[in-house]
């Protein structure tokens, strides 16, 4: 095979990871924590609808990524109110998320940019300099669009922040057993709260770089389960923040290599290559098994044994008690 | 129930060779009210520093509630703690902990899947606010262990050591904090006989040093040897106080239940030849992560007896009972059960051996016995779903059902609303009751019961021990797992103790004393 | 339960309808138009006009089937959110199968049909549960990850070998005349397969809570550990139970072609999975509330298509509503089940 073709294929392959890549670290992060969000696929839904409205509206990508995030972390908000806070169903509220993403992303595009046909700035790939001329994995991995090495960089950071920090600590003790961390004096309640926010931020980001540096373009529905995609990593990947990084870039090849599939093989229907991506999904939950890496607090709800949340929460509190309750 | 207000601290001060000075705890009034419950009334308690105060009391009296508030696990809706003569207030055991109150709790506080260093360092900002420092923390907690005569490994996961090397982390992790006040929450529980001295000697030493210890107990053996002071509760007040010196068990149990309580009379067993009803036969039974649970056991339980099953938690009793009640597949050995219509050699499920009259009270009733959320007339079904009355073809037959359950609950005095309510709404004894209504209604010829008695209050306990007993009396054989050596020598008649997946015995508890027994529970 | 209690409950029962109300409101006066329009053409086209009115009906009957089967597997404690993946293969069997099946006489060719779809979406519900029982493989990935496969599979079909004998349009042959559902009432779409949902919600009440199988199902869902110590086979009753969800989303399908659109064509049912979860947990996930509950979700879906048609509102604010009324529902059930710890 030419060679020039395999460097095609693996940067082609990291390109149309990363999309996946964003959300699954975040979803890593809450599910450590504790808490489970399916509805990363609306939020990436958003955040790629709300990318491309902000890129438009400020001229610059980084103006579509930052409005991507804040969606993200608005509809995360949402989830944590009522998969933390409330305690009610969180497989339930991650559903609603999907439902809301699909609404609100597809209502406001309708409203707003989808009315005509418009150019979206988009993310260039931008080259690490002399790094990006070694052979072979040079414009495989030093090659690519900004968000790219944000990505990376993340992972890196998350993988240390978990292991060698108090943090990190304190977010794996709440998601293994959320009564021992509160007797040791942690706000599990604010913790995962900020993790799931911090979830939906990826997860928009996820989105943004979908719609601004993938595809280059805003198409309703275009998440296309990815976000489904995405917590399959996280469990491929065993909840560890490298490889369930490694995991995305396994899908993004899989895209990459099915894509070419399609024009390598025209007498196969096009549609057996498409469905390749989902079908991998399957195969790896089939294989990895759960064993013991999985979070055993994970999806169930935790009452603390005393209020938290600090003043705000006391605040409104107090405000409920004057209420006709 | 004895409605006395709560006794006051005044009335409840040590010796005089300890009231010198002031206390080190004092707790004046603390109320804590939980939706409609009062778990704790108007409490007063002083403890001085040096000395160690037993707390006695029933399952829901309240006493691990305040000390889950001395700790600063949960806010007292009113009253005050005074520690040190200064009123303190803790937003959460961080600050409780920060000012020098230690909590060993009796269902531990670890993380399994953490290394005993990750566990002693979490919550604790002496190791590092942003990156952990673990160096210091081996080196200081280190020498605290050394000098505490304990051995710990700090890079092993919490989850691979044993239930009583848990606990030396737990007390570890308290301790590495250095409190003034050390508050124990039923630390015997999980300790064989051997280790209890060790407990003991440490407790002593901490007070000798001027450490003030509290300790929850309902092993009243452990509290006559350890304590000088007693106090007790009740439906969330201290109903009594009093020195320990002089007392007797007797005394303690009538303090805490405020009568005598009738003697379970075991009832001599008849010299009439007994005839095997269940012989397991070299039962090797494996875990999930590949190691062997039971190696080998072989014993009979005969017609018309109680065979007491004996041995720290942990050493496999648990998966020798599933076992033995069709929930578990063992790896070689076979059990043969003598029940009319059993077939020989074919392995039997749990719904199989119910049909053939064997039925199984578990240890665990919230994890697989009940249905928490479902009426009494659901979970009553939830072992009789082979039974033709209830279940004619696939068709249920719901009125049946709820008679016989109605019959059910008056026949064990199950306090309920009536058959539909709900299993949750019943208190922990009452939901035991049900349990036990469930597996003996059938007139069963084998009773496997697993820890029947565990949480719950003394009155209850009595009621179950009578029901084995009676179950006796009819003919049934009938296997007891208890961690609880003084409830098997009320009613056994043989027991045989686990070890590591080893079986010993059976023996003849008229043939045995309890201090052989226990010693067998920790050697190999 | 007391007084106090009773007032908290109506009193978030009322905050929450208002919230289902408002914030779908607030949209549609970010896209200028006044909600109060929008609500009464809602409304008066689905609940008033006949023609709107059997429109939601003709819609309700999917959505009946389907959310029956997301309460066989909800209640058995799976997620399934396969629906549409099931009732694609549901439909594209029976249709594969169709000049077979047409050439029985009549009434039974029907029914042949319709079992068909029921036993094509059940295979691949029973192939999902089987992952779950026995490798603890997370159904509500595999599921969607299926729904996926089987909408290429759909496309690839349409376009190829099921390709209607021209081979213009992407659509399926027209199944035969023998196999269609008879219309219920003239003039209007309303076809028999509203006998078929009505039937099927019956069914499953009975199965739920007159059966052993329906106890065995929600004992697995309330306590799966319970289920050895009972005796209970609980990974056969997880596979049966999501060939029981599986069926009815593959009858809905088959339902849906033999009633309705008479062949297989793109999106003919798209979103119906999504929508039919919605339609359960608003009915408590209980039978016999499933199908009012799923004429309600119909008055939304067909409302806002006519809204789009009339007043321009975008298509996609029925997803907000979805998603606000699931969330409605969940902050409900959490503020009683608060009141009552309370009380």
């Amino acid at each position: 095979m030419d060679v020039g073709l395999l460097i095609g294929l693996f940067a082609s392959g990291i390109r149309l990871s990363m999309a996946i890549g964003f959300a699954a670290l975040g979803e890593t992060v809450s599910q450590r924590a504790g808490v489970i969000n399916v509805g990363i696929e609306g939020i990436m839904l958003l955040g790629a609808f709300l990318a491309a409205l902000g890129a438009v509206w400020t001229g610059s990508p980084w103006g579509g990524v930052a409005l991507a995030i804040l969606g993200g972390v608005a509809l995360a908000a949402i989830h944590g109110l009522f998969a933390v806070v409330l305690r009610a169903d969180q497989i339930v509220s991650g559903i609603a998320l999907v439902v809301l993403g699909l609404g609100l992303s597809g209502f406001g595009y309708r409203l707003t940019i989808g009315a005509a046909p418009v150019e979206i700035p988009s993310f260039q790939s931008l080259p690490l300099g002399p790094l990006a001329k070694i052979p072979f994995i040079g414009p495989i991995l030093f090659d690519q669009a900004a968000l790219v090495y944000l990505a990376a960089g993340t992972a890196v950071i998350l993988a240390f922040v978990l292991r060698r920090t108090a943090l990190g600590l304190e977010l794996r003790a709440i998601g293994e057993n959320p009564s021992a961390a509160d007797a040791a004096g942690i706000d599990v309640t604010s913790r995962r709260f900020l993790a799931v926010l911090f979830g939906g931020a990826m997860a928009g980001l996820g989105g943004a770089y979908l719609a601004i540096a993938q595809i280059n373009a805003f198409v309703e529905n275009m998440v296309l389960g990815r976000g489904f995609i995405a917590i399959a990593c996280v469990v491929f990947g065993r909840w560890q923040p490298l490889r369930v990084l490694a995991a995305a870039v396994a899908f993004g090849l899989a895209e990459a290599a099915q894509i070419r599939f399609q024009t390598w093989y025209p007498k196969v229907p096009y549609q057996f290559f498409v469905m390749l991506p989902y079908v991998l999904a399957v195969v790896a939950l089939i294989f990895s098994a759960r064993g013991s890496a999985v979070p055993r607090a994970l999806g169930k709800p935790f009452a603390p044994s005393r209020k938290s949340g600090g003043r705000a929460y006391g605040a409104a509190m107090r405000l409920r008690a004057r209420l006709p309750l | 129930m004895i409605s006395r207000p709560s006794v006051k601290a005044s009335e409840n001060r040590p010796a005089a060779e300890f009231a010198a000075g002031r206390p080190l705890l004092a707790v004046r009034g603390v109320t804590k009210v939980f939706g409609a419950t009062v778990a704790s009334d108007a409490v007063d308690l002083e403890v001085w520093p040096g000395e160690i105060v037993g707390i006695l009391g029933e399952n829901g009296a309240g006493k691990s509630t305040l000390m889950n508030m001395i700790a600063g696990l949960i806010a007292p809706d009113a009253g005050e703690i005074v520690l040190d003569g200064e009123g303190v207030v803790f937003a959460s055991p961080r600050d409780a902990a920060a000012a020098g109150i230690g909590m060993v709790h009796q269902h531990f506080k670890l993380i399994g899947s953490l290394t005993v260093a990750e566990n002693i360092a979490l919550g604790d900002p002496r190791w590092g606010r942003g990156v952990l420092r673990f160096e210091p923390l081996r080196r200081e907690v280190g020498a605290l262990a050394a000098a505490l005569g304990m051995a710990v490994d700090f890079d092993r996961r919490v989850d691979e050591l044993a239930v009583g090397e848990q606990q030396r982390v737990e007390i570890l992790k308290v301790l590495s904090r250095r409190p003034r006040l050390l508050i124990l929450d039923e630390p015997t529980a999980v300790l064989t006989q051997d280790e209890r001295p060790g407990l003991f000697r440490m407790m002593a030493e901490l007070a000798a040093r001027g450490t003030a210890v509290i300790i929850i107990s309902h092993k009243l053996e452990d509290i006559l040897e350890t304590c000088k002071r007693v106090v007790v509760m009740r439906g969330g007040r201290v109903v009594d106080a009093a020195p320990v010196s002089g007392r007797s068990r007797a005394d303690l149990v009538r303090m805490i239940v405020g009568e005598n309580l009738p003697n379970v009379s075991r009832g001599a067993k008849a010299d009439a030849p007994s005839a095997p009803l269940m012989t397991v036969e070299a039962l090797t039974i494996g875990r999930p992560n590949g190691t062997r649970a039971v190696e080998g056991a072989s014993f009979t339980l005969m017609f018309r007896e109680i065979l007491g099953l004996c041995g720290v938690d942990g050493n496999g009793q648990s998966e020798l009972i599933h076992a033995l009640s069709g929930m578990l597949r063992p790896l070689s050995g076979r059990v043969v059960y003598h029940l009319e219509g059993a077939p020989a050699g074919a392995w039997l499920d749990a719904a199989a051996l119910r049909r053939l009259g064997l039925c199984h009270i578990p240890e665990d009733r919230h994890r697989h016995g009940i249905l928490s959320g479902f009426p009494l007339t659901a979970n009553y079904l939830l072992t009789h779903l082979g039974l033709r009355d209830f279940n004619r073809s696939g068709w249920l037959r719901q009125r049946t059902i709820r008679s016989r359950v109605t019959e059910a609950v008056a026949a064990f005095e199950v306090k309920a609303a009536g058959p539909q309510a709900i299993m949750s709404h019943l208190s922990g004894g009452n939901q035991q009751k049900l349990v036990l209504a469930r597996e003996l209604a059938a007139a069963p010829r084998i009773v496997i019961a697993a820890h029947p008695t565990r949480g719950l209050d003394i009155r209850t306990i009595a009621f179950v021990k009578q029901q084995l007993l009676r179950m006796r009396e009819g003919g049934a054989g009938i296997l007891l797992l208890s961690a609880d050596l003084a409830d098997i020598w009320e009613i056994a008649d043989r027991v045989v103790v686990m070890t590591n997946g080893r079986l010993r015995g059976p023996v003849a508890v008229a043939d045995t004393t309890l201090q052989e027994v226990g010693h067998w529970m920790t050697t190999q | 339960m007391n007084a106090a209690v009773v007032r908290r409950d109506v009193f978030w029962g009322l905050v929450i309808l208002l919230a289902v109300a408002v914030i779908p409101g607030l949209c549609i006066l970010a896209a200028g138009k006044s909600p109060f329009a929008a609500y009464a053409a809602l409304f008066g086209y689905t609940l008033v006009t006949g023609n709107g009115f059997a429109e939601v009906v003709v819609r309700a009957i999917p959505l009946t089937l389907m959310a029956l089967g997301v309460v066989a597997a909800f209640r058995t404690g799976i997620f399934n959110i396969g629906g549409d993946g099931q009732l694609i293969t549901g439909a594209i069997i029976a249709v594969t199968l169709s000049p077979w099946l047409g050439r029985l006489p009549a009434p039974m060719g029907l029914m042949a049909f319709l079992l068909v779809g029921f036993l094509g979406g059940g295979a691949l519900g029973a192939f999902v549960g089987w992952l779950r029982a026995r490798f603890d493989a997370n159904e509500i990935i595999v599921t969607i990850m299926l729904n996926y496969v089987a909408l290429q599979f759909l496309t690839w079909l349409i376009r190829g070998p099921l390709q209607e004998p021209m081979h213009i349009f992407p659509r399926s042959f027209a199944i035969a005349s023998s196999l269609e559902l008879p219309l219920l009432i003239g003039g209007t779409r309303v076809h028999a397969g509203l006998i078929v949902a009505l039937a099927a919600a019956l069914i499953m009440y009975l199965i739920l809570r007159h059966t052993a199988f329906g106890f065995r199902m929600v004992t697995v869902g309330e306590n799966r550990a319970a289920a050895p110590f009972a005796g209970i086979n609980d990974r056969r009753t997880i596979v049966l139970a999501m060939l029981l969800s599986g069926g009815l989303a593959g009858l809905a399908g088959a339902v849906e072609i033999a009633g309705l659109h008479h062949k297989l064509q793109d999106d003919f049912a798209a979103g119906y999975g999504l929508a039919a979860i919605a339609v359960a947990l608003m009915a408590r996930l209980r039978p016999v509330g499933v199908p009012f509950t799923a004429l309600l979700f119909g008055v939304f879906y067909i409302g806002v298509g006519a809204l789009q048609r009339q007043a321009g509102i975008p298509f996609p604010i029925v997803w907000i509503i979805e998603g606000v009324v699931i969330l409605a529902f969940l902050a409900y059930g959490a503020l009683i089940r608060r009141n009552l710890a309370h009380s």
